[in-house]
């Protein structure tokens, strides 16, 4: 019988965690990177909450609740941008956006 | 009576501002109005303060305006003594009678109602200098008489002569301002204060070589003021200004502040050996050098300027000598007389229509009898013929040199020689205005008008009796000056037969000078009389171009220091500025652009690339934290 360890969780948040990473590095389209964001948020959300239960103390789950509210906030901001992005250039291309190179 | 002698300082400096807000609005007579009763309000203010001052026996009062620090004590403070009280009167007497020639000389001018700022803001200047008792306001005082005169000199700005004058007499000055700055900061740190009365005090306890150091370099102030050798070149083309500015400025007050101020810190010079000497040494050959100068000068107005510098040396002398006193009163005659030789030749230069070459001058007597009888009695007056003030002064300033003995046997014999040359100089310049006639056409040239020939007829007179208030027979100046140069050793005259023999070879160099000056340029005896053997054609060119050119002082001076150091600064200017510094500078920039732009290279603006960054970064993070030996402490 298998069972499910804090290691399986740990493990899986590692996995979510560079999946969204890659994402980010790899897509071009803006919205699919902030997908990948969140995505990363999440992995550490888990892996937040499995520590937490794992040594049986609440700080983590406290940290977990800040760090969705302001991925809740980040959300409403980042999408308005590019949003007001995609309405000027009609593309959500990230790589268009190359203004601040040196 | 303490605010009652601050006012002659203040009411010119209210008239400057009145006139200088109301500048539009007034024209000629209105400011006429206003600057000349101002003028006689201030004397006659003055005349009282100096009678309350007398009734008092001269004993100084003091005013603090505005304590500025504590330690160390520095504040805004006058003293009104027997010195300050002199200076008072013959600036705001002479103020008065000036202005009321400038009215008439400077009649019809553009810049009318900005010359009486001027010369109302000069006054203030002086006044402030004079009355101060302490270091700091006279130093005040001593930079705003030279603002002033910078801005009388390059009156007529536009023309380039006015305004290369001025920027010389303010730049040379400044050479000794920077000495009479240094003087100041030693002061202060010996001290501890600026007034001059604890200076004056404490003296005694001080050590001789820094009293000497204190006077040396206050001297080099008093030399850049007072025009003496080597910073004298600034004083003959500051005479492109208007000549009734050069009247009060450059003759009768503001050149004259470095010996003022050398006789208000008297006491502190009696402590140093060396200082006497340096005086009486410079004063000589300012005195002598001018004096040669001014012989072949064909400006009207640069032969007085040479005079000036050369009478400035004979007040050197006087201090040097230690003959405070002939120092005071050969100021205040030489004021009265120098002042009345510059007003004339104004006039003279006015009914010329500004013409200033004396050569196509000669015969004016007879158009301007009332000018040419006043300058004669100047020119009388400063070749020290008796009864006449520089009798007076000069031959106690002469007299003063011989009873100190030893060298002074020399000195006086100089000196002399300088009083020579000055009656020689000055009767060449009388007779080539007024005496002989060079047959130039003068039917249009009439006497100057009456607000002209008032002033000289007023300074005539007291070029004539002001003498008299100084003689061996009644000591009034000493009087005055008594608490002034208080525990100062005064040389005394000699008593007499001694004197009588100082007094009879002192006018006999007088009357040599003006025998000699009327021999050869009325009589012209070099013409007439032709030696056979001996020709002296040549020695008389040389002393003819070594005096139109001042030994080529001038020449020398301009060779060292202006293209010298022109030369040099471009030499810096290449090397050390273009080379090293910009260099340095380039070098830094160039640097900083070159890895900038290497470095700029990494940013792509793709947010990609940044994630790649930190993703790399991330991991260096991880592998540190994974392969760092925790350590507990």
């Amino acid at each position: 019988m298998l069972e499910v360890t804090t290691d399986w969780y740990l493990t899986l948040s590692a996995i979510l965690f560079s999946i969204g990473f890659f994402g980010m590095m790899i897509r071009r389209n803006a919205l699919i990177m902030f997908m990948c964001i969140e995505l990363m948020l999440n992995a550490v959300n888990l892996t937040f909450i499995s520590a937490s239960r794992h040594f049986g103390q609440i700080d983590g789950q406290v940290a977990v609740f800040f760090v969705l509210v302001v991925a809740a906030a980040e959300v409403v901001v980042g999408l308005a941008i590019i949003v007001s992005i995609f309405r000027k250039q009609s593309s959500a291309s990230v790589d268009v956006l190359n203004l601040s190179r040196g | 009576m303490e605010l009652l002698f601050l006012l002659p300082i203040f009411i010119p400096l209210l008239t400057a501002l009145f006139l200088f807000l109301s500048k539009n609005l007034f024209n000629e007579t209105v400011t006429n109005f206003f600057t000349l009763n101002s003028a006689l309000l201030s004397f006659s203010v003055s005349s009282f303060v100096f009678v309350m001052l007398t009734l008092d026996k001269f004993k100084p009062v003091n005013y603090s305006f505005f304590q500025w620090t504590t330690t160390p004590d520095i504040k805004i403070s006058f003293v009104l003594d027997g010195l300050s009280g002199i200076m008072l009167l013959l600036v705001t007497g002479l103020s008065f009678i000036i202005q009321l020639f400038s009215t008439s000389y400077m009649e019809k001018d553009e810049k009318y109602i900005n010359y009486f700022i001027y010369f109302n803001f000069f006054v203030f200047s002086m006044l402030l200098l004079v009355m101060s008792s302490n270091f700091l306001v006279m130093f005040f005082g001593w930079e705003l008489v030279g603002l002033s005169s910078y801005l009388l000199i390059s009156f007529w700005s536009t023309k380039s002569a006015a305004a290369k004058a001025g920027n010389k007499a303010f730049i040379i000055n400044r050479v000794g301002d920077f000495g009479f700055l240094i003087g100041l900061m030693i002061i202060l740190n010996t001290f501890n204060t600026f007034d001059f009365f604890v200076v004056l005090k404490d003296a005694a306890q001080v050590s001789e070589n820094t009293i000497t150091l204190i006077s040396l370099f206050l001297l080099l102030g008093a030399f850049g003021k007072s025009a003496q050798f080597p910073l004298f070149s600034w004083l003959p083309d500051a005479m492109e200004g208007p000549t009734p500015a050069s009247a009060l400025i450059h003759a009768a007050t503001m050149v004259t502040a470095g010996v003022f101020m050398l006789v208000r810190i008297s006491p502190l010079l009696q402590y140093s050996k060396i200082v006497g000497i340096v005086i009486i040494s410079f004063g000589l050959i300012t005195a002598l050098l001018a004096a040669f100068s001014a012989i072949n000068q064909y400006d009207i107005k640069k032969v007085l300027a040479y005079s000036t510098i050369s009478q400035l040396g004979f007040m050197f002398i006087a201090i040097g000598a230690g003959a405070y006193v002939a120092a005071i009163f050969h100021l205040v005659t030489h004021a009265f007389f120098k002042a009345l030789l510059f007003l004339g030749a104004g006039a003279v230069i006015h009914s010329m229509h500004h013409e200033q070459d004396m050569r196509k001058m000669g015969g004016l007597k007879k158009q301007m009898p009332i000018t040419a009888s006043m300058m004669g009695i100047g020119t009388l007056a400063i070749s020290g013929i008796p009864p006449l003030a520089g009798f007076w002064s000069k031959d106690e300033i002469l007299a003063s040199v011989f009873a100190n003995e030893g060298i002074y046997y020399i000195f006086w014999v100089f000196g002399l020689g300088a009083a020579f040359l000055t009656a020689f100089y000055m009767g060449r310049h009388w007779i080539l205005i007024f005496g002989k006639d060079n047959g130039f056409d003068h039917s249009h040239v009439h006497e100057a008008p009456k607000n002209m020939t008032r002033p000289l007829i007023i300074l005539g007179i007291f070029s004539i009796f002001i003498g008299f208030v100084n003689t061996p027979f009644f000591h009034g100046i000493e009087k005055v000056l008594h608490y002034s140069l208080e525990g100062v050793e005064v040389t005394h005259l000699p008593k007499g037969i001694t004197l009588v023999i100082l007094a009879i070879l002192s006018i006999g160099a007088g009357f040599t000078g003006l025998s000699l000056a009327y021999l050869i340029f009325s009589f012209e005896i070099l013409k007439r009389v032709k030696l056979k053997k001996i020709n002296l054609d040549f020695p008389i060119n040389l002393i003819k171009d070594l005096s139109y050119n001042i030994l080529y002082l001038n020449k020398f001076g301009n060779f060292v220091f202006v293209s010298g150091l022109k030369n040099f600064s471009r030499k810096v200017a290449v090397i050390i500025d273009g080379l090293v510094i910009d260099g340095s500078v380039n070098f830094v920039s160039t640097t900083f652009g070159k890895t900038s732009k290497v470095a700029s290279a990494t940013q792509t603006g793709l947010v990609r690339s940044y994630v790649v960054y930190f993703g790399l970064f991330l991991l260096l993070l991880i592998v540190l934290f994974i392969f760092t030996p925790l350590v507990y402490q």
